[in-house]
């Protein structure tokens, strides 16, 4: 834990630090009640320089129909001091903060001031509140779904069934397109994984380098065809793979890679009644 | 046809021949009982134990993050801004943390929610919600992965 008299709040290394403790803070307002859910903590206001800092935390679970403030904290609490840099902690539900984010009420206008999301789980919170706090957690365009090997494939006669078997499941892949044919029989794509960190999870380009340690990759690789279903029914055999240099999919993608190398995957679609009976 | 857990062991290097690198020198309790998990995952996969190998390759995923991880602890403080390892967490936690500071320099691994996943079958709840063929879906991929985890935990920490 970094020592009061290292912390100087006016440089970047001192912002690091305050988040770094500010993000403890909100590891230890995770789990103290099972029944609510934490969804989504945001530092706002910050100002470097100041004393007492300050943390949205809205929570899924019962409603709480006002916004509780704490007194504020120190936060090098773990290290048992009492002195600064504090922080005060504004908790709400999150039903509470959407009713009054649809009436675009001015008391929320503070939250949005100079904030940074410090932590949030994308499949508790509603749709508006990601985009007003401008959380994009996978960029635009990706379609998300499910490795289909030779076996599967074979055991399945139509999409239908392929879907009953993956919907439920969690997508397992992404692709975001980079090029389609006219007539959308063939496509190609940058590949995607979801990848979850300390603040969140996040929908980013497949690494090359870790490419050879999938199904998918290792089938293709071994002569066996492979196949990509996708939400919505969507069906594509795996062509080929290409590691390619491309500094300008770095648009296409949430994050770009520091050596701008991609994995591309090339796809032809599949049409239910080319599948083999079971 | 698709590849056994046998061959598929057979060609993770670092199953079979672990190095181990990345554990200082003093945590030697820490490399013995990965080393006693890894000799009992790579006699499950010869047997083709699905179920086995998913819960242990996901303890040695665990093991091998908490190991290194720990080890790290100033590296991370360092870009971070502090950091204090908490050993009461698990799997996830430590994911998250790895993919964090780490990803981008240990690109040959990818660790994904769908690892954190196989590894909650151990939970007999979770396999009742998943696909009746997870099991045989996720052995192979646990087992890849945590091959490629030592062998980059290895290079990163290990002597140069």
């Amino acid at each position: 834990m970094a020592h009061l008299a290292e912390l100087d709040l006016t440089t970047k290394g001192g912002e690091a630090k305050l988040r770094a403790l500010l993000e403890d803070l909100v590891e230890a307002y995770k789990g103290p009640n099972p029944a609510y859910r934490l969804a989504l903590a945001v530092w706002f206001g910050k100002r470097s320089g100041q004393e007492e800092q300050n943390l949205l935390l809205l929570y899924a679970g019962p409603p709480m129909e006002m916004f509780e403030s704490s007194e504020r904290q120190p936060l090098f609490w773990k290290a048992g001091s009492q002195g600064p840099p504090f922080a005060r902690v504004h908790a709400a539900s999150l039903d509470y903060f959407l009713k009054r984010l649809l009436l675009e009420s001015p008391d929320l206008q503070p939250y949005f001031e100079n904030f940074e999301v410090l932590f949030f789980e994308k499949d508790l919170l509603d749709e508006q509140i990601l985009q007003r706090f401008n959380v994009i957690a996978e960029p635009s365009g990706l379609t998300k779904g499910w490795y289909i090997d030779a076996v599967d494939y074979a055991k399945y006669t139509t999409i239908r069934g392929l879907l009953g078997r993956y919907a439920n499941s969690q997508p397992e892949l992404g692709l975001v397109k980079t090029e389609e044919s006219p007539d959308f029989e063939h496509c190609r794509g940058v590949l995607h994984v979801e990848i979850g960190n300390e603040t969140g999870k996040w929908w980013l380009p497949q690494s090359p380098d870790a490419l050879s340690a999938t199904a998918p990759y290792s089938d293709h690789l071994s002569g066996r065809p492979g196949y990509f279903l996708f939400q919505g029914g969507a069906l594509y055999r795996i062509l080929r793979f290409e590691v390619k240099t491309a500094p300008e999919y770095a648009a296409k993608v949430l994050q770009k890679r520091r050596d701008d190398r991609y994995t591309e995957v090339y796809l032809r679609a599949v049409h239910p009644s080319e599948q083999p009976a079971a | 046809m698709t590849d056994t857990l046998k061959s598929i062991c057979e060609q993770c290097i670092h199953l079979n021949n672990p190095q181990l690198d990345f554990i200082p020198i003093e945590r030697g309790r820490h490399r013995e009982i990965i080393l006693r998990d890894l000799q009992e995952l790579v006699s499950a996969a010869s047997a083709e134990m699905q179920k086995t190998v998913i819960i242990l390759a996901g303890c040695i995923l665990e093991s091998a993050l908490y190991t290194f991880l720990q080890s790290q602890e100033a590296f991370i403080a360092v870009r971070r801004g502090g950091f204090q390892f908490d050993p009461t967490t698990g799997l996830a936690d430590y994911i998250n943390i790895f993919n964090r500071w780490f990803r981008d320099r240990l690109p040959g691994v990818e660790l994904r929610e769908a690892h954190v996943t196989y590894r909650h079958l151990v939970h007999f709840n979770r396999e009742l919600d998943s696909p009746q063929d997870i099991c045989a879906r996720a052995a192979p991929e646990m087992l890849r992965v945590l091959d490629r985890l030592l062998g980059e935990l290895s290079q990163f920490a290990g002597p140069a």
